[in-house]
C-alpha cells in the first residue's frame, strides 16, 4: 500500500501557492479539465462516492450519498453551499485550505456543482476570516478571470457563478440549515427537519451543502481516482484527514494523516508528545463538542465509526490536549460558557438548559458548590441531549455529561473543599 | 387512509396528517405551545415528543407526519420524562407570579406543570432579570419574564397579518420578543395575540387586573359589528343571584368556526362589543315630555304605546305611521316587525337604518356594519336608508328600532322634522341624543343578552342564544313586539307570550325556507 501521508496540505510549503499562477504550476484544474471533457456528471458523482469521501464538518455523512439526493427532475434551481462557518472549539483546518490554497477548493466547488448540475454556489464563511475571506475573493476573480468559474467553463458549455457571504459570528450559523437562513439574509435559527435541504434548501430549493475540507478532497479523487483516494484512508472513509492538534503538546498545529491514525500516535508521534514533559490528563478529540477521553483512553483509532465506537466522535478532527495540572472545572466551565452564548435560544431545552448548566458550573467554579450538583449536571445534559430541534444540544450536552462523569471525583473533591453548603 | 396505533388505539387518517392530529382524532391532545393549528409547525418547544416505534430518539407530535403501521407511545415513561425535563427548563426563568397574572387559571404552562407534577424546584441559581411591562400596542403589554419564547406572536403577525410587528432579538437565554423601534403592533387583529399566548406573556390593558379567569361565565355568540358574523366567547361575570343589574362583559374572545372566522377576530369586534356592552346603555324604559324625563314601566308603556297604535289602527291610518327597523335586529325580530307592521297593521314605510358602511380591512371585517343585513333583505325589506323626507312626511306614529338614525342626520336637523311627528317611539339599546327627540324611549337587549338569529353576508344563519344577563328593565325587540301585539288586539301564536324566539324561528323557517337551509 502506497500511502502519500499528504495530499491537501503537500505543497502548502510553496509561496504564493493562493495565486492562480502557482496553483496551475502544480497541475491545478487539472482535474476539472479532466472531468469536464471526460466524465459525465454522474461518473463525478459515482467516483466520489466509491472513494468514501466521508464529510469533514463533524458529521461524517458520505458526501456521494449526499450529492446522490438531489431530486433530478425537479423544475427548480439547485444551489451549492460551502459550509466555511468554522467555528468549533479547537478547529482550524479549513481556515489553512482558504487561505493556504483558495483554487483547490474552488476546483473542488466546480467539479461538485458539475457533478451535480448546479449553476449557482456560495461560500458562507466565518465573519471572523476577514483576510481570508478577500484572499478567497481574489481566488474567485482569478478564476473567473481565467475561465474557470463563470459562463461555459474552459468551453465545455458549463457555468457556475461563486459568491463569497461572509457571517457574522455565531456559532450556530455552521449548522447547516442555520447557515441556509442566514444566507437568505434571516436569523441564523435552525430549521426544523424534515424537509432536508436536498429537497428544501436555500431559497426553497434543493441545496447541497458540504465542509470545505469534503471539497478540497474532490480534485485528488477525480484525478488519482477513487481506488487511489480509499487507499490513503479507509474503505468506507477514504483519504487523508486534517487534524488540528492544540493544547498542550509540544507542537501545536495542523497535521494531515491517514483516517484510522492512532490518537496516540498523532500526540506523541506527530505533535511531539506533551509539552514541557507534562502528563496528560484528558483529550477532546473532535472538536469542543466532542465527549472528552482521559488519558487511558487515546489508542482509539481516529476515523469515524472506531471513535463512535469509543463513545466520542471524530467530529471536525480538531484535538485538544489537556495536561495534568489543568483543574476539570476550567475545561467544564469554557464548554458551559460556550454553549450557553451560541445557543440560539428557539427550542426550549438548549435555550434554557444550557443556561442552567452555566449557572451552575459558574456557582460551582466561585466556590458555591454543592454535593448534588453533579449529578444535576449529567442529569440536565441528559434532558437536552437528543430533545432539541438541531444538533447544537447534542454538542453542548456530550461534553458536560462525558466530564461529569468521567472526572466526578475531581470535580466533588473541588465542591468538598470549595463548599459554603452541605 | 393510514393506519396506526397510537397508545394502542387503533387510528385512521389520511396520508400526511401529522401525529399530533392523528392522536387528537383518538381523543388524545399533546401538550403544546409552539403548535398552533393554523401556523406552519415551528417544533421549538419540544412539548409534543411522542415515542415511536423504529425510532432512536423521541419525535415531534407536530411536525412528524404519520405512516402506516407506526406505534406511537404518547405516554410512556420516557416521554412522560422528556416532557417533564422541558417544563422544568421553562419553569426555571419563568417568575411564578400567577397570584398577580391575568392568565393565571387559563394558563398552560400552569396546566401542564401541575399535570406533570412539578411542584419542587432544584433550581437554585438567580433567575434572569428582564422587562416587566413592555408597551407593544395600543392595548398590549409584554412581560419578557414569563414568555416562553413560543413564538405564537411573532408567527401570528408574520403568517397571518403579514404586518411582521414583532421579531426575535439576542439568542440563547437573552432571547426575547420585540417590537422594531418606533414601530409597534398596529393592525386590526392585534387582540388575538393575547388569546395566542400561552401565558401570561402578553395581556390587554383593557382586561388586565380586572378579573379573574374563573370567575367568569363563557357564553357562545355571534360578533354583531359587522356582517361577517364571527363566532365568539363572551366572557361575563354571571353577577350575583340578588344584586339586580347587567352582568359585565370582561371580554369577548374568538370561536373557531373555520367556515366563518377561522380561529380569530378582529379588534373592531373585539373592544367594540365589550365598550357596547358596558358603556351608553338605556337600562330603562321612560317618558320625555318637553324635556323632561320620567321613569315608565313596562306595564305603561304597553298601555301608552299600545294606545296610540290601537288609534291608528282603528281609525284607518296607518298610511301616517313609519317605522325604521334595522340590520342589527335578529332575523326573529325582523319577522315579527313585517309580520305586525306590514302584514297586520298594513303600515308600507318599513325602512331600514344602519350605521354607515366602513372600510373592509381585507381579512374579517367587512364594511357593513349591521350583522343582519342580509337577512334583512332576504326578509324583503329594502336597505338602501330613507331620506329624512320619505320617513317623516305626512307622519303621525314613528317607531324607530336602534341609535342609527343619529349617525345620518344632525340632531337639529332631525329635531325639525320630527317636530311635526305626533307620537315617536324609540327602542333603543344605547343613548345617542336620539332619545331626546322621542317621546318614548324603550330600553332593549344588545345582541348577548337575547336569542335569535343573525345572517351574515354569505348568508350563513347563525342561531344564538342569550349569553350575558341584562338590566332587569331591559327587554328583548321580540318580547316587546309581542306585547304590543297582543295590546292592539292582533292575534298570532307567536305574539303569546310562550312564544320564544326559537319558537319565531320555526315558523320563519316554514315560510322562508332560506332561513332553514342555512342554520
Amino acid at each position: 500500500m502506497t500511502r502519500a501521508t499528504k495530499v491537501l496540505t503537500e505543497l502548502f510549503w510553496l509561496e504564493h501557492l493562493h495565486r492562480i499562477e502557482a496553483y496551475l504550476d502544480r497541475g491545478g484544474y487539472q482535474a476539472l479539465k479532466k472531468a469536464l471533457t471526460e466524465m459525465k456528471p454522474e461518473q463525478v458523482q459515482e467516483e466520489v462516492k466509491k472513494a468514501g469521501l466521508r464529510g469533514r464538518g463533524g458529521a461524517g455523512f458520505p458526501a456521494g450519498v449526499k450529492w446522490g439526493f438531489i431530486p433530478k427532475d425537479l423544475d427548480k434551481p439547485r444551489y451549492l453551499c460551502v459550509n466555511a462557518d468554522e467555528g468549533e472549539p479547537g478547529t482550524f483546518k479549513d481556515k489553512y485550505i482558504l487561505s493556504h490554497d483558495p483554487h483547490l477548493l474552488i476546483e473542488g466547488i466546480v467539479l461538485a456543482a458539475y457533478a451535480v448540475g448546479i449553476h449557482s454556489a456560495y461560500v458562507y464563511i466565518r465573519g471572523e476570516y476577514e483576510l481570508i475571506a478577500r484572499r478567497l475573493e481574489q481566488a474567485i476573480a482569478e478564476a473567473y478571470a481565467k475561465g474557470y468559474l463563470g459562463r461555459n467553463i474552459l468551453g465545455a458549455g458549463f457555468d457556475l457563478e461563486l459568491v463569497v457571504h461572509r457571517g457574522a459570528g455565531a456559532y450556530i450559523c455552521g449548522e447547516e440549515t442555520s447557515l441556509l437562513e442566514s444566507l437568505e439574509g434571516k436569523r441564523g435559527n435552525p430549521r426544523l427537519k424534515p424537509p432536508f435541504p436536498a429537497l428544501v434548501g436555500l431559497f426553497q430549493c434543493p441545496t447541497v451543502i458540504n465542509n470545505v475540507e469534503t471539497l478540497a478532497n474532490v480534485p485528488f479523487i477525480i484525478q488519482k481516482g477513487a481506488a487511489w483516494f480509499v487507499e490513503q484512508g479507509l474503505p468506507k472513509d477514504g483519504g487523508t484527514r486534517l487534524f488540528g492538534v492544540s493544547g498542550a503538546v509540544a507542537k501545536p498545529g495542523l497535521y494531515e494523516l491517514p483516517a484510522g491514525t492512532s490518537l496516540r500516535e498523532i500526540i506523541y508521534t506527530h505533535a511531539g508528545g506533551m509539552k514541557d514533559g507534562r502528563k496528560l490528563k484528558a483529550v477532546i478529540p473532535g472538536g469542543m463538542s466532542s465527549p472528552i477521553l482521559r488519558a487511558d483512553e487515546i489508542d482509539v483509532a481516529m476515523d469515524v465509526d472506531s471513535i463512535a465506537a469509543a463513545g466520542s466522535m471524530l467530529g471536525s478532527g480538531a484535538i485538544i490536549v489537556i495536561a495534568e495540572g489543568t483543574p476539570i472545572l476550567h475545561v467544564l466551565r469554557k464548554v458551559a460558557k460556550f454553549y450557553a452564548h451560541e445557543s440560539c435560544g428557539q427550542c426550549t431545552p438548549c435555550r434554557l438548559g444550557t443556561s442552567w448548566i452555566h449557572k451552575i458550573v459558574e456557582r460551582m467554579a466561585a466556590g458555591g458548590g454543592t454535593r448534588d450538583d453533579v449529578d444535576t449536571l449529567v442529569r440536565l445534559a441528559g434532558n437536552i441531549k437528543g430533545r432539541t430541534l438541531c444538533p447544537l444540544g447534542d454538542a453542548a450536552a456530550m461534553p458536560v455529561a462525558a466530564i461529569a462523569q468521567k472526572f466526578r471525583a475531581e470535580l466533588e473533591a473541588t465542591l468538598e473543599r470549595s463548599a459554603v453548603r452541605p | 387512509m393510514i393506519r396506526l396505533l397510537i397508545d394502542g388505539q387503533h387510528v385512521e387518517v389520511s396520508e400526511g396528517t401529522t401525529v399530533l392530529k392523528a392522536a387528537e382524532r383518538a381523543g388524545i391532545e399533546l401538550p403544546r405551545f409552539c403548535f398552533h393549528p393554523a401556523f406552519v409547525p415551528e417544533g421549538s418547544c419540544r412539548l409534543c415528543l411522542v415515542q415511536i416505534e423504529g425510532f432512536p430518539k423521541l419525535e415531534l407530535g407536530c411536525s412528524t407526519v404519520v405512516r402506516e403501521g407506526m406505534k406511537v407511545a404518547t405516554q410512556s415513561p420516557v416521554v412522560r420524562e422528556a416532557r417533564r425535563g422541558v417544563l422544568e427548563f421553562l419553569l426555571t426563568e419563568h417568575p411564578l407570579d400567577c397570584p398577580i397574572c391575568d392568565k393565571a387559571g387559563e394558563c398552560k404552562l400552569q396546566d401542564y406543570a401541575s399535570d406533570y407534577g412539578l411542584t419542587e424546584s432544584v433550581f437554585r441559581e438567580a433567575k434572569e432579570k428582564r422587562e416587566k411591562r413592555l408597551p407593544i400596542g395600543e392595548k398590549l403589554l409584554l412581560d419578557r419574564e414569563r414568555c416562553i419564547q413560543c413564538t405564537r406572536c411573532v408567527r401570528f403577525l408574520a403568517e397571518i397579518t403579514k404586518t411582521h410587528e414583532l421579531g426575535l432579538f439576542e439568542r440563547g437565554v437573552h432571547a426575547e420578543i420585540g417590537i422594531y423601534e418606533g414601530r409597534p403592533v398596529r393592525n386590526g387583529y392585534a387582540g388575538n395575540l393575547v388569546d395566542l399566548c400561552p401565558v401570561g406573556a402578553i395581556t390587554d390593558t383593557d382586561f388586565r387586573f380586572k378579573t379573574r379567569p374563573w370567575f367568569l361565565a363563557r357564553g357562545e355568540s355571534v360578533c354583531p359589528h359587522c356582517s361577517r358574523g364571527c363566532n365568539i366567547y363572551v366572557d361575563h361575570h354571571p353577577g350575583f343571584p340578588r344584586v339586580p343589574g347587567s352582568a359585565k362583559v370582561y371580554r369577548i374572545r374568538p370561536r373557531v368556526n373555520e367556515a366563518v372566522n377561522g380561529p380569530w377576530i378582529c379588534d373592531y369586534g373585539r373592544y367594540g362589543f365589550v365598550e357596547a356592552q358596558n358603556k351608553g346603555r338605556s337600562d330603562r324604559p321612560f317618558w320625555n315630555r318637553g324635556g323632561a324625563m320620567t321613569e315608565l314601566s313596562w306595564d305603561k308603556v304597553r298601555i301608552v304605546v299600545g294606545e296610540k297604535l290601537k288609534a291608528l289602527r282603528e281609525s284607518g291610518r296607518t298610511g301616517r305611521a313609519a317605522v325604521a327597523a334595522s340590520g342589527w335586529l335578529t332575523n326573529e325580530d325582523l319577522y315579527l316587525v313585517r309580520k305586525i307592521f306590514r302584514d297586520d297593521l298594513k303600515i308600507s314605510r318599513l325602512f331600514i337604518v344602519d350605521p354607515k358602511p366602513g372600510e373592509s380591512d381585507g381579512m374579517l371585517l367587512l364594511p357593513d356594519r349591521a350583522p343582519n343585513r342580509r337577512g334583512a333583505a332576504e326578509l324583503g325589506f329594502d336597505l338602501a336608508p330613507p331620506s329624512l323626507e320619505a320617513l317623516t312626511r305626512e307622519t303621525d306614529v314613528l317607531i324607530l328600532f336602534g341609535p342609527h338614525l343619529a349617525a345620518h342626520f344632525g340632531l337639529e336637523e332631525l329635531r325639525t322634522a320630527f317636530d311635526k311627528i305626533a307620537f315617536k317611539i324609540l327602542v333603543t339599546s344605547h343613548l345617542s341624543g336620539l332619545e331626546s327627540l322621542a317621546d318614548v324611549v324603550l330600553a332593549s337587549a344588545t345582541p348577548a343578552e337575547k336569542e335569535g338569529s343573525f345572517t351574515n353576508a354569505d348568508g350563513r344563519v347563525q342561531r344564538f342564544s342569550a349569553t350575558a344577563r341584562s338590566c332587569p328593565d331591559v327587554r328583548p325587540e321580540l318580547r316587546i313586539l309581542q306585547d304590543l301585539a297582543r295590546e292592539i288586539g292582533l292575534r298570532s301564536d307567536l305574539y303569546g307570550p310562550a312564544a320564544a324566539a326559537r319558537t319565531v324561528h320555526v315558523a320563519l323557517v316554514q315560510e322562508i325556507p332560506f332561513f332553514g337551509a342555512r342554520a
